[in-house]
């Protein structure tokens, strides 16, 4: 029975390996990985670093004196000043984000909650106002005698990290993306192998030829899914190569990971291969038993595209939800793998989980494949056209 | 010897109103071939020779009935009967992707055929039906006669004793066809059994030494063709068909 399974493996991955439609879903889709970690990282960079520069348009109804002229080159203000008529007309003409106007001792802060941009130029006229403060303060203390240190600093507060955390909000999102662009391109490149093994053959006519061998469906069914595992396994782990690659030049090129290791440490990287290989199992069968079940190429087709956004969704979810890993959630498909990547990717491994995430997915795949074997002795899947 | 015993295959078809209803493509046929011998199981399309026959092959169940090779069935010993029937039909087609090689090597040992006789025998049974100048190229790249060949050649590789031939000859030319027709007789010699179906009632006439003929899943004739020219009183299995048909529906 061994060498029937691996005879219709070797016949699978024959046909896999010489046809270029699914060696390019194979090997091309993983290549799309590293440009969507580039950009996702050179999207966080941009926004941070754009910051200030970005931010920083404002108007004030009253002429500066050395010292707020001198404070707002510090900052790097983009201002004006005038009457308040001319900066209202300006702040009108969306030419400043907001403009700041000064009665006797009180300085008024006019901006848009509605504008992003108007919005975020406030955290910059804070930080101006505040510094012009205590420059006034310094001053007056000054004029009265006053050592301003002592009198302004009775107080010192100091920060001491216990447990310095390693990773940060951008870290955490490009790396928990590239593990869900690893996933998606095994659920995309599990689909054409599993059509073209199934609906495909049926289409071609080769599967009459197939079924008058002295081999039991069971075995056909195996080899098949073999086959579409073992090309969902290359594509997940080169994809997974790729990643790292990437993940490490990111941690290069972009400053918001200086000082930040990015790249996963080696249990990380141990339980994702893991995990790659028992998703592609479960995404492999599910493939297989979908497009079997199909009259035609263009059916399974249809019929598999909704199960690449139903794999992707859910993880997604989980991901961006945050959700504590459960007993229960390490048990269930499709949620279960991402959660756990999540947990030892921020340095938590629970053995436990694993064990149930595995357990879980073994038992779905040998119900998928029980099920498959089952119905591919039906003659109207195997017949009907 | 293959003895097809009170063959029934029930499908569901719908009707204009998408109402579902039962007919019998195969009702209550029973066909004898020993050895030596090739049979001809003739009608025209929709007959159903086509699901008798992938019945008789092991690729379909019956729903009531029994096939038997030399007294065993395929639920006693499928693999065993499997390993010595050589199915091909219109409908089944080769892998493109591969090389004539490859597929007969393929072939070969998923019949477990001993594994240091395998290219000895690909090279044989090339020679003999003339594919050894394109054994090595891939099939998507071969004419229709060539894959023909090459198909009846995946067909034969693994010496069956048993077999089972549908529409075989059908859509090919002149020549492609003879090869088969010429491959049957030799193997007849060898005593082995054919099963033969087509609608071309002359080429059966030629080959076959008893014929069974169908229309609408039952065997509305059966005989040598001399005898059964004989008993319909024509000269040949064409005018006899319709003759049998035309009495058959007055009746």
């Amino acid at each position: 029975m061994k060498s029937k399974v691996f005879l219709m493996l070797k016949k699978e991955l024959r046909e896999v390996f010489r046809d270029k439609k699914s060696l390019s879903m194979m090997l091309l889709t993983p290549f799309l990985i590293p440009f969507l970690i580039i950009g996702i990282s050179l999207l966080f960079d941009s926004q941070v670093n754009s910051s200030l520069d970005d931010f920083n348009k404002m108007g004030f109804t009253y002429e500066f004196d050395f010292a707020e002229e001198d404070m707002a080159k510090y900052y790097n203000l983009d201002y004006k000043t005038g009457n308040e008529e001319e900066i209202k007309k300006l702040y009108d003409e969306k030419k400043i984000d907001l403009y700041i106007k000064k009665i006797d001792n009180t300085y008024e802060i006019n901006y848009d909650e509605n504008n992003e941009k108007s919005a975020q130029t406030v955290y910059l006229a804070e930080k101006f106002l505040e510094s012009y403060k205590k420059y006034r303060q310094q001053k007056y203390l000054q004029e009265h005698n006053i050592n301003s240190e002592e009198a302004l600093e009775v107080i010192n507060i100091t920060y001491n990290t216990i447990n310095k955390k390693e990773d940060n909000f951008y870290v955490n999102y490009t790396v928990g993306y590239a593990f869900l662009f690893v996933i998606m391109a095994i659920t995309i490149s599990a689909t054409y192998p599993a059509t073209d093994a199934t609906a495909g053959e049926k289409e071609r006519g080769t599967l009459e030829t197939l079924l008058a061998f002295p081999i039991k469906s069971k075995d056909i069914i195996l080899g098949k899914f073999l086959s579409v595992s073992t090309t969902s396994i290359i594509t997940g782990l080169f994809g997974f190569l790729l990643s790292l690659v990437a993940l490490f030049y990111s941690n290069k090129w972009f400053s918001i990971y200086e000082d930040l290791n990015i790249l996963p440490s080696l249990p990380t990287i141990l339980v994702t291969i893991l995990i790659i290989v028992l998703y592609s199992f479960l995404i492999s069968g599910l493939c297989v038993a979908i497009a079997s079940k199909a009259k035609s190429f263009k059916e399974a087709q249809s019929a598999l595209t909704p199960l690449t956004f139903i794999c992707f969704f859910p993880g997604m979810i989980s991901f961006m939800a945050n959700i504590k890993t459960t007993n229960l959630i390490a048990l269930i498909p499709f949620i279960n793998h991402i959660q756990i990547f999540n947990d030892v990717n921020s340095g938590n491994i629970n053995s436990l989980h694993i064990l149930l995430m595995v357990a879980s997915i073994i038992i779905f795949v040998s119900l998928v494949l029980a099920y498959i074997i089952r119905e591919y002795k039906s003659e109207d899947i195997l017949f009907r056209n | 010897m293959i003895e097809v015993k009170k063959i029934k295959k029930e499908f569901e078809k719908s009707t204009k109103r998408r109402k579902k209803i039962k007919f019998y493509a195969v009702n209550d046929i029973s066909i004898e071939a020993t050895d030596g011998k090739i049979i001809g199981i003739l009608g025209p399309n929709g007959a159903g020779k086509t699901t008798l026959l992938r019945i008789i092959a092991g690729i379909m169940e019956a729903s009531s009935g029994k096939v038997l090779y030399d007294r065993k069935t395929f639920e006693e010993a499928e693999l065993d009967i499997k390993k010595n029937i050589a199915y091909l039909s219109g409908n089944t087609k080769i892998y493109q992707s591969i090389t004539p090689y490859e597929l007969l090597d393929m072939c070969l040992r998923f019949y477990e055929f001993p594994k240091d006789k395998i290219n000895s025998r690909i090279l044989e049974i090339s020679k003999l039906l003339e594919i050894d100048e394109f054994l090595y190229n891939r099939i998507s790249k071969l004419s229709t006669g060539q894959m023909q060949r090459v198909n009846l050649a995946r067909c034969m590789v693994h010496n069956p004793k048993y077999y089972i031939l549908d529409e075989a000859t059908s859509g090919l030319d002149i020549i492609s066809s003879q090869i088969i027709l010429d491959f049957i007789k030799e193997e007849k010699k060898k005593k082995k059994i054919i099963l033969y179906s087509t609608h071309y009632m002359e080429e059966a006439e030629n080959i076959c030494d008893y014929v069974y003929l169908i229309d609408k899943g039952k065997i509305i004739m059966e005989g040598t063709p001399k005898e059964i020219k004989q008993k319909t009183k024509t000269t040949n299995l064409r005018d006899s068909f319709f003759k049998i048909i035309g009495g058959f529906n007055e009746k």
